[in-house]
């Protein structure tokens, strides 16, 4: 099929507040895009939106040709639409393989087991070693790869990462970084990308989707995005991003 | 039908009351007081007490609520504080434990049989034609007037704006040096009074009884849920809504099915719109 | 981790000892508080699957045992179907109750399900004394047939049903279908993002925690051969959630022994009796303070540690 994901015309208000107007965007399997825009720009909601954790006020979102809008979450996570979250989330109380083997309850059981599946994935994201450590004694960077971890439970096809690199110093957002290519490497994964620190960001991503004020306002390749004028409005003008800058 | 438009605002004026107080402290603190109905069931013993041991009936309901009220304040310091740091449910559980205590200990001080707190007003009066007894008035009169006072002094006092600042926002109020501590104290002792007061309107005529602690409550989470968690005009609707359509069955069918209502309304509400009439959000 | 053999062999020495308690004892009243200690153990240990591993705290369990208790007594008394029957009946019961409450309620984040349970289970009560004229009001319903002539033999017919039910949730809290209650405590939006479908499990666990402990109520009935409304009163509610506490949250079996400790101590305070509630409430409440793992589950964890060497 030549697109997994087409969302059209969406938008969400909150009482007087418009966080996402009127955005249409369409992503092909296996590709890397990502997400740009400043604090408020309605990225989050959008991904809320996208995977059913809030109804749509307006539009249309076609995932693997089925219409989504208006489905429970966990009937999406089905579908094959994961996502992390922007503050990790584990599930306290539990250690690191139970949390990661929760994450494939909603699947079949795969081939070789659930237990090994959580073990290979747990290899995958670099955390080997750690299966039974509780969640709560991790570092913070470990528990971003346990979310992501987490989430390839799921089988997914298309991910969505919410800010993967938050609050992680430069050493760790280039191993997960390197973690986050070899996955869509290995597994063709089509991945949508929010994040802030724009180095890592353009090295990762094909092509970049650009949102101000709840509002699409560039679609283009790295290179190109930054040379456009309202995007360079958004984060050069008067409001100073918190961004690093390539 | 004047009798019943009569009843129907008592019953409101108590609920009202009771809901108010209710969903203030939750509104502002997030804490859901399971052991608010305490509060309506030691303003009646209280007042019972003082006035067998002589006091006039005014200075003892005074004494009283001011008593009830510095209860509620040591309860939430002592008790309920630590739990907040554990998890919502964690204060349900202590709020809980605290009104099964105090019900144990007022069954162990004065027994199980229905204790007498006088009326406040003893005069009959007429009013388009039915008799109603003066302390019912006075009820009425007493709601409209303390809700009226509580509403006033939130919308048009510095520390009123203190507390609406907190219910919308704690860790903002915070960061702009609102001292949250005092403020909660504040309100849980409003909310103690009113439940109090509560107590002591309805004591003359609704029975006085160890284990009065738990239909007010029930009544009130059913007026909040309807009212919506956190609404001050919500509940004070709610209550009025409640209030009628008990009064209405009670006359019409019979006195027992009016428990009915409570339930049907809070069960509706929760499935069609749980946020309520008033409220945030609730639902997932 | 868990070392499995210890804890079976735990097990098989605590039913046997519970097994030969009552022939050593030989005191017919000793037995009746035995028997009752072991209905109070079904109602925590149910109380626990769902509260207890969910984190979603129910404050009306009674709603289930007093739904339980009234039906195995109406059959018997109204309808005179055998006793036999009640307890099916009673399971059912009991689960179109957890049905109605949970239902609107499981699915909303908040107080409202711990509310709701609890307001449920003190209007049942108040409609059971309301409704007098079916129900027998205070007095409740009297002269229920007993199920089990012997009294030795209905002890061992609940033992058999504790050790059964124990057994049964405690798989259940080990399997997948424990891990994903376990998870929903910890966060239930990232289990939604994990694809379950979270209001389903918190509604299913609670019929499940609701049928044994109407289950457990249907017993109740008929080893007491009457029902009052005390069986939808609050303070059985708190009364199963301190034994929970006591024996350790979430440990399924724990409640076992907090009901047995809790139903000794009720015992050993016979002479206090109206004290008997408010030493509970302020047990409770120093629990949730002082002890709010508990007693039995942490002080077995901490034995098996020593003699087996492994955590």
């Amino acid at each position: 099929m030549s697109t997994i994901l087409e969302v059209s015309h969406l938008s969400k208000r909150f009482g007087g507040l418009v966080a996402v107007n009127d955005v249409s965007f369409s992503l092909r399997p296996g590709e890397v895009v990502g997400i740009l825009g400043p604090n408020g720009a309605g990225k989050t909601t959008l991904y809320n939106l996208l995977t059913g954790f809030i109804p749509a006020d307006q539009g249309s979102v076609t995932f693997l040709g089925q219409s989504i809008v208006g489905m429970a979450p966990h009937r999406i996570v089905r579908l094959g639409m994961s996502r992390t979250f922007q503050l990790c989330r584990p599930f306290v109380g539990m250690t690191v393989i139970e949390n990661v083997k929760v994450g494939g309850l909603a699947q079949p059981a795969p081939p070789q087991g659930r237990e090994a599946h959580a073990r290979e994935l747990i290899e995958q994201v670099g955390l080997g070693g750690k299966e039974d450590m509780p969640v709560e004694q991790m570092s913070y960077g470990d528990q971003r790869r346990l979310e992501i971890a987490r989430a390839l439970a799921t089988a997914p096809k298309l991910l969505l990462l919410d800010e993967p690199f938050a609050g992680l110093g430069s050493g760790e957002i280039a191993e997960l970084s390197a973690l986050i290519r070899r996955i869509h490497q290995e597994t063709g994964l089509t991945v949508l990308l929010i994040e802030h620190k724009l180095r890592e960001f353009m090295k990762l991503v094909e092509r970049v989707i650009a949102l101000d004020f709840g509002e699409l306002i560039a679609d283009d390749t790295p290179d190109r995005i930054v040379t456009h004028p309202r995007v360079i409005d958004a984060y050069i003008g008067t409001d100073a991003p918190d961004v690093e800058v390539a | 039908m004047v009798e019943i438009l009569i009843q129907g605002a008592v019953s409101s004026a108590i609920y009202a009351m009771l809901a108010v107080g209710f969903t203030l402290i939750f509104g502002v603190a997030r804490i859901l007081n399971l052991a608010h109905g305490s509060f309506y069931a030691l303003g009646a013993y209280g007042t019972y007490v003082l006035t067998t041991l002589g006091l006039p009936l005014v200075p003892a309901a005074l004494v009283s609520i001011a008593f009830v009220a510095l209860f509620g304040v040591v309860m939430e310091r002592v008790l309920v504080r630590p739990m907040r740091r554990k998890s919502l449910l964690a204060v349900l559980m202590i709020t809980l434990a605290v009104a099964l205590a105090i019900e144990q200990v007022l069954f162990l001080t004065f027994g199980s049989e229905y204790r007498n707190v006088p009326s406040m007003v003893t005069a009959k009066y007429e009013l388009f034609g039915v008799g109603i007894a003066g302390q019912r008035l006075f009820t009425v009169i007493s709601a409209i007037v303390l809700i009226g006072a509580l509403w006033l002094f939130i919308q048009h006092t510095r520390l009123g704006s203190a507390i609406l600042a907190i219910s919308q926002d704690p860790d903002a109020a915070q960061y702009m040096g609102i001292p949250s501590d005092r403020i909660f104290a504040l309100v849980m002792a409003m909310s103690a009074a009113l439940a109090a007061a509560a107590g002591i309107l309805a004591g003359p005529f609704l029975t006085v009884q160890p284990t009065m602690w738990l239909l007010p409550i029930i009544k009130a989470f059913a007026i909040v849920v309807v009212g919506g968690l956190g609404s001050i005009p919500g509940s004070i609707l709610a209550a009025l809504m409640l209030g009628y359509a008990e009064t209405i069955v009670a006359y019409t069918i019979s006195s027992g099915w009016t428990e009915i209502i409570s339930v049907l309304a809070t069960l509706l509400m929760l499935i069609f719109r749980p946020a309520g009439m008033f409220g945030k959000r609730a639902a997932f | 981790m868990f070392t499995h053999r210890i804890d079976l062999a735990g097990a098989a020495v605590f039913v046997a000892v519970m097994a030969l308690l009552p022939m050593l004892l030989d005191n017919s009243y000793l037995t009746g508080v035995l028997t009752v200690a072991i209905i109070y153990a079904i109602w925590a240990v149910s109380w626990d699957f769902m509260s207890g591993l969910t984190g979603r705290e129910n404050f009306g369990h009674a709603l289930f045992i007093g739904a339980g208790a009234y039906t195995a007594g109406f059959m018997n008394t109204v309808w005179g179907i055998s006793g036999w029957w009640a307890i099916p009946s009673a399971m059912v019961v009991a689960s179109l109750f957890a049905l109605v409450v949970g239902f609107p309620t499981l699915r909303l984040k908040g107080p409202y399900f711990a509310l709701a349970m609890l307001s449920a289970s003190a209007i049942m009560e108040r409609l059971m004394l309301i409704f007098w004229e079916y129900t027998g009001g205070e007095e409740g319903i009297n002269g229920i047939e007993p199920l089990i002539f012997s009294q030795l033999g209905f002890y061992y017919f609940a033992l058999a049903v504790l050790v059964v039910c124990t057994a049964v949730l405690v798989l259940l809290a080990r399997s997948n279908w424990g891990l994903i209650l376990r998870a929903i405590r910890g966060d239930e939006a990232t289990c939604q993002a994990a694809g379950l479908n979270v209001t389903w499990y918190k509604i299913a666990s609670l019929v499940i925690s609701a049928a044994i402990a109407g289950a457990g109520g249907a017993m109740y009935a008929q080893y007491q051969l009457q029902v009052s409304p005390q069986v939808f009163t609050v303070v059985l509610s708190i009364t199963v959630i301190t034994m929970v506490y006591v024996g350790g949250m979430s440990s399924i079996w724990g409640p076992v022994g907090g009901a047995i400790l809790l139903v000794m101590l009720t015992e050993l305070l016979r002479d206090f009796g109206e004290w008997r509630l408010l030493i509970y409430s302020v047990t409770l409440i120093l629990i949730l303070f002082y002890l709010p793992q508990g007693l039995v589950a942490p002080t077995w964890n901490r034995l098996k540690a020593r003699l087996g060497g492994s955590a």
